[in-house]
């Protein structure tokens, strides 16, 4: 960063925002997480500052003209799979601000070369009419192990997504008491790999399944996170679309802080966490003005809010090293976002393929993905077995194409993979349009329609772009740090943080690198809110869910 | 059956002056609802990413609207609202800073300076330009029988009170030009700043409208705004602080809910109906107090209102409405390296000579008119040489370095480039002559790239990374409320200025005939564009006339505004006049 600090204009010709103001909390970064935390505890009575370096707030809810002019695309956060059990979501009457989800039936498709398909789709049975194409016995598996997953979602995984992180060994005990417990607590110590295979004999099946619950960065491989298996794959089945673009949720947030008397500051880069006497003291923003505050929550990466903003030298030697062992995500993403005269139309056997919320393609099979994820984790990819998905997007919303009317028709679309931050062999910003061409050239083998004289225009997002973009999302990494079972659950970041509140007096954490980990779960801003609220005193006025008051009474022992 | 939905006051578009008025509205305690079309509000105050790290500016770029009332009548500081200082820039109008011409700077001298301080009202003491700038754009237009001479129109009166030796009948009927030549002798300086006039709103050429087009001026220029001119979070932060503080003070603001149809029933607006895509439902919702189109006129008429409510009298001044002469080519650069002037360009007269943007061939009548008989005239595709195009452009330089408009490793951009194009409604070349093919745009993307190449020396392929544009057209569609593509709505000429905007008998911001509708938007109300809050603060005084709203003690009235017989006055305590 250029060394300057804010000067004041020798002139002004009206009143500003102060240099110098006090807050009882300064929320540092406008992501879901921020914006759940502030919103929260602004609608609570507390005086609340929500700073983001960016112009927009929203973070991963980002719905912006990157096909420009006139062509939207929600090109970070789309796949909402939390809808269901936000707290947030029943707080706050987002709907007033025109918040609507979009929930098809047709989640995911899975499409081969030879034009076979295989479906998930929200409702279990459809799904298993798909798979009974394949193998009858995967079928009936599917049915019947579905069924209990749901259970096992609905009424521990998913409500514990909102209570405060446990110690593993108080969740077994907690989840003995129960059959559903048990049966989960057998899935734990499996890999999802080991799930799958174990489960289901088709490789196709396999395939989709496995894809549905990799994608957001479990290893296939990595045994301890069985747990995450159910989950996944139930909220995979379970995703919303946000009508007009995900920044529509952002915004309905930022309205809510703002009507409750919270102010937003965008465009303002922290640069300094102040500290007085070991404790928190205020804010510095880049432009030269102080926020002066006993109480910060940062949903920063950890690396940006220890060690750059509060300092090494202000923390315990066990948590600086603790943050400096950090795992940023294994796997990053890139998306080749497109405008195209026709939508994607692949050339299944099943019609209704082609019109899923999500497509996957590239891989023929089980070993060609995990081929791709060892590629991806190597630093390589490789044309043979490189596959993603992709969604059509004004398919499902037409508020994303604003042209004039002889191109009103247009699509825009994404196709999005796995991929290394650091690419062999030169690296993105020389070989990005070489990878465009490998996505281009797999996608019109799939979708015969996406050759070139289709394609009106694309804006390749690679893993370097995701880091410029949103700088905190450090080597491409859109969850802040890796799904790996020591940086999960409690040990999120680490024990000492992972109840969002900091060794560091004054310092609270509640970004996606904290307890439960990002996607939008929404999980980290509610409970950094419920820390802070019981902490500073105030008026806590919302109550847990019911889903989360049954799993408590049922499960936690009250 | 959808749910039906009340609110006191239902506001069509989420822009600058749909957002603003709601601001107004929801401060005075009334229960607003604004209906947006696009994924987000802000109208022409927009940024956008269009590759990761860099940031480009489609539309609003300068903060004209310094002198609004607005500032502290909504308290915009309490929404986060900060204007940026750039400590590179000079503060003060710069004289080595001149206009380029081709051959390279003009300086402007020290006559030629005062000159024009003295006709914006910066020579005496204490400075008028202040007054003068509120009276040209922040007073509603008189009742329609107030006659209209040197002693009632407001800025007139201003003149007349604090500089009569310059004041005089004939200035109602001269042109910028006319004004100007008094006190500037300087032809660049004049074209140049005849220039900024014409992309703000109000040709130098138009007679009647010469006090409003060097008003234009003046309201972007020092000590009006700070220069630069740019907010924090650039236009669209600025749009920021006026949409929290209308949803602090309990404003509902809805996108993706674009409307079909104003609901008149018994001679009066009750409310609205969405179109079927909105996300809200096509639902009906009603207004207990007033409807207010912040939509382009002619849609608002032609298919809101509809013909079924208005005769074809009125539909037929409606159409006739100019969008001319507001339409620009706008281009962005992203470069490798950051771009540099030809030696003659170059104005400071120390190193570094950074590329702090220009406007370009600012230098006789002859070229002014050359561009102008183009655009307006022939209406056809620019013909004019690159080297003989009028153009102005933003650097990232202007912007405080603690805003930076690149942080993408490696990339330089600077933007928008404006240049005046016809208005594709008007293009005898036809609607789409800019914009049919990839290689309609491409040319146009050239020819942008030659003429900034005049003054630059280092716009090569090896360069040059990337070239946003878009064209009128293209930005009529993204933002539906430039219609025609033009930036101030309609043409702001005499005939469509001040009481005669957009119509006599809609001068005032109310629709003959149909009760409880008002026009709020750039197209359909004085002042126009330039988002200077200035719509919303201008019906606010008619609202009050009419019982719509009663704003509290924060509120004050023009010093010009003269209310209008029976109704309740505008200025606090005054009551029914």
């Amino acid at each position: 960063m250029m060394e300057f600090k804010g000067q004041k204009h020798p002139q002004s010709f009206f009143e500003e925002f102060p240099a110098d103001s006090e807050w009882d909390v300064v929320i540092i970064g406008a992501g879901p997480n921020g914006l759940i935390a502030a919103a929260y505890l602004a609608k609570a009575g507390l005086k609340v500052a929500l700073v983001e370096r960016r112009y927009e707030i929203g973070g991963g809810l980002a719905t912006e003209e990157i096909l420009y002019p006139g062509y939207y695309s929600s090109m970070h956060a789309i796949y909402h799979m939390m809808v269901d059990y936000m707290p947030v979501l029943r707080d706050f009457d987002l709907g007033k601000h025109g918040l609507v989800w979009i929930k098809p039936n047709l989640q995911c498709s899975m499409v081969f070369e030879n034009g076979d398909s295989i479906l998930l789709t929200r409702m279990i049975e459809d799904t298993t009419d798909s798979i009974s194409k394949y193998s009858f016995k995967d079928a009936q598996t599917f049915s019947k192990t579905m069924g209990r997953w749901r259970k096992i979602v609905n009424d521990i995984i998913a409500p514990m997504t909102y209570i405060p992180p446990m110690l593993p060994i108080e969740i077994t005990m907690a989840l003995q008491k129960e059959e559903t417990g048990r049966e989960l607590l057998e899935l734990v110590e499996q890999s999802p790999l080991d799930v799958v295979t174990n489960l289901f004999e088709n490789d196709r099946v396999r395939s989709l399944l496995l894809y549905n619950i990799c994608t957001w960065g479990l290893d296939p491989r990595e045994t301890g996170v069985g747990l995450f298996v159910a989950l996944y794959l139930d909220r995979m089945m379970n995703k919303s679309y946000c009508q007009g673009g995900s920044h529509k949720m952002a915004n309905s947030l930022g309205r809510e802080i703002v009507r409750a008397g919270g102010v937003i500051l965008d465009s303002s880069d922290v640069i300094d966490i102040h500290m007085k006497g070991g404790k928190v003291a205020g804010v510095e923003l880049w432009e030269g003005r102080t926020l002066h505050t006993k109480c910060v929550i940062s949903t920063l990466d950890p690396r940006t809010t220890f060690l750059d903003l509060v300092g090494a030298e202000n923390l315990p030697s066990d948590l600086k090293d603790s943050i400096e062992g950090w795992h940023y995500d294994k796997w990053s993403f890139n998306t080749l976002h497109t405008v195209s005269e026709e939508m994607p139309r692949y050339l299944p056997k099943d019609p209704w393929a082609s019109e899923s919320f999500m497509t996957i393609f590239g891989f023929e099979g089980m070993d060609a993905m995990l081929e791709h994820w060892d590629n991806v984790v190597a630093g390589k990819l490789d044309q043979k077995c490189l596959g993603g998905h992709a969604t059509c997007e004004s398919f499902w919303d037409t508020h994303l194409v604003r042209v004039p009317p002889e191109k009103a028709h247009r699509q825009v679309s994404f196709f999005q993979h796995h991929a290394p931050y650091n690419l062999e062999k030169g690296g993105w910003d020389k070989r990005g349009p070489e990878i465009e061409n490998m996505i281009l050239k797999k996608w019109a083998k799939y979708a015969p329609n996406m050759k070139k004289e289709n394609i009106v225009q694309t804006n390749q997002e690679t893993p370097k772009d995701i880091e410029i973009r949103f700088p905190n999302m450090r080597y491409g990494s859109i969850k802040h740090g890796d799904y790996r079972p020591v940086q999960l659950g409690c040990f999120r970041p680490n024990q000492d943080c992972s109840s969002t509140k900091t060794p560091v007096e004054g310092l609270y954490v509640g970004g996606a690198s904290v307890y439960p980990g990002g996607c939008v779960l929404g999980g980290g801003g509610y409970q950094v809110a419920n820390k802070v609220i019981e902490d500073l005193g105030g008026k806590k006025w919302w109550k847990p869910t019911r889903e989360m008051e049954r799993c408590i009474k049922t499960y936690l022992g009250g | 059956m959808a749910k039906e939905e009340t609110f006191d006051v239902v506001i069509i578009g989420a822009g600058h002056n749909g957002t603003t008025t709601a601001a107004y509205l929801a401060k005075s305690g009334l229960s607003v609802l604004v209906l947006e079309e696009r994924p987000e509000g802000g109208g022409a105050q927009e940024t956008c990413e269009p590759i990761a790290g860099v940031r480009i500016q489609p539309h609003a770029i300068g903060n004209y609207g310094g002198s609004a009332p607005g500032w502290e009548q909504l308290q915009l500081w309490r929404y986060g609202f900060r204007m940026d200082y750039n400590p590179r820039e000079p503060v003060q109008f710069d004289i080595e800073r001149g206009p380029m011409a081709r051959h390279g700077i003009v300086k402007v001298s020290q006559e030629d300076m005062m000159g024009w301080a003295k006709i914006v009202g910066l020579t005496t003491d204490p400075p008028f330009y202040r007054d003068l700038l509120r009276a040209t754009f922040w007073t509603p237009p008189h009742p329609s029988y107030v006659e209209l001479d040197e002693n009632t129109i407001p800025y007139m009166q201003v003149y007349r009170d604090h500089l009569p030796e310059l004041w005089t009948k004939e200035m109602l009927e001269w042109t910028m030009f006319d004004i100007m030549e008094q006190y500037i002798k300087s032809e660049p300086f004049m074209i140049h700043q005849a220039y900024i006039a014409n992309v703000s709103g109000a040709f130098a050429h138009f007679p009647g409208v010469g006090v409003p087009a060097i008003e234009c001026v003046a309201t972007v220029m020092p000590p009006a705004v700070a220069d630069p001119v740019a907010a924090r979070g650039n236009m669209h932060g600025y749009y920021h602080a006026i949409f929290r503080c209308a949803v602090g003070n309990g404003a509902i603001i809805k996108t993706c809910c674009p409307v079909e149809e104003i609901i008149i029933e018994h001679g009066r607006a009750v409310g609205v109906r969405l179109r079927d895509d909105a996300t809200w439902g096509p639902k009906r919702v009603n207004a207990r107090k007033a409807v207010i189109s912040a939509c382009h006129i002619k849609p608002t008429f032609q298919k809101l209102i509809g013909p079924k409510n208005i005769d074809s009298g009125l539909m037929q001044k409606i159409n006739d409405l100019s969008l001319k002469g507001g339409s620009l080519h706008m281009t962005h650069f992203l470069t490798k390296e950051d771009l540099r002037y030809k030696p003659q360009f170059k104005w400071r007269k120390e190193e570094p000579h950074e590329f702090t943007g220009a406007f370009y061939c600012m230098e006789n009548k002859e070229i002014y008119w050359k561009n102008l008989e183009c655009v307006l005239g022939r209406q056809e595709n620019l013909d004019i040489p690159p080297e003989e195009c009028m153009w102005g452009m933003v650097a990232h330089t202007n912007y405080a370095p603690t805003q930076p408009q690149s942080t993408r490793p490696g990339a330089y951009v600077n933007g928008p480039l404006w240049i005046m194009v016809p208005t594709p409604e008007y293009n005898v070349d036809g609607l789409d002559a800019m914009d049919k093919t990839a290689a309609d745009k491409k040319k146009w993307e050239e020819y942008a790239r030659a003429t900034l190449s005049c003054i630059v020396e280092n716009l090569d392929d090896d360069n040059l990374i990337q070239i946003w544009s878009d064209t009128p057209r293209e930005q009529e569609f993204r933002n539906t409320g430039m219609l025609g593509g033009s930036w101030y709505g309609t043409r702001c000429d005499r005939d469509e200025w001040w009481n005669q905007r957009p119509l006599p008998e809609m001068a005032r911001y109310r629709v003959p005939d149909i009760d409880g509708l008002y026009l709020a938007h750039q197209s359909a109300a004085h002042p126009g564009g330039l988002c200077l809050m200035a719509v919303a603060y201008n019906l606010m005084h008619i609202l009050i006339e009419d019982g719509v709203v009663e704003p509290g003690p924060w509120w004050y009235a023009s010093p010009w505004y003269v209310p209008e017989e029976g109704k309740i006055s505008a200025v606090p305590g005054q009551g029914r006049v």
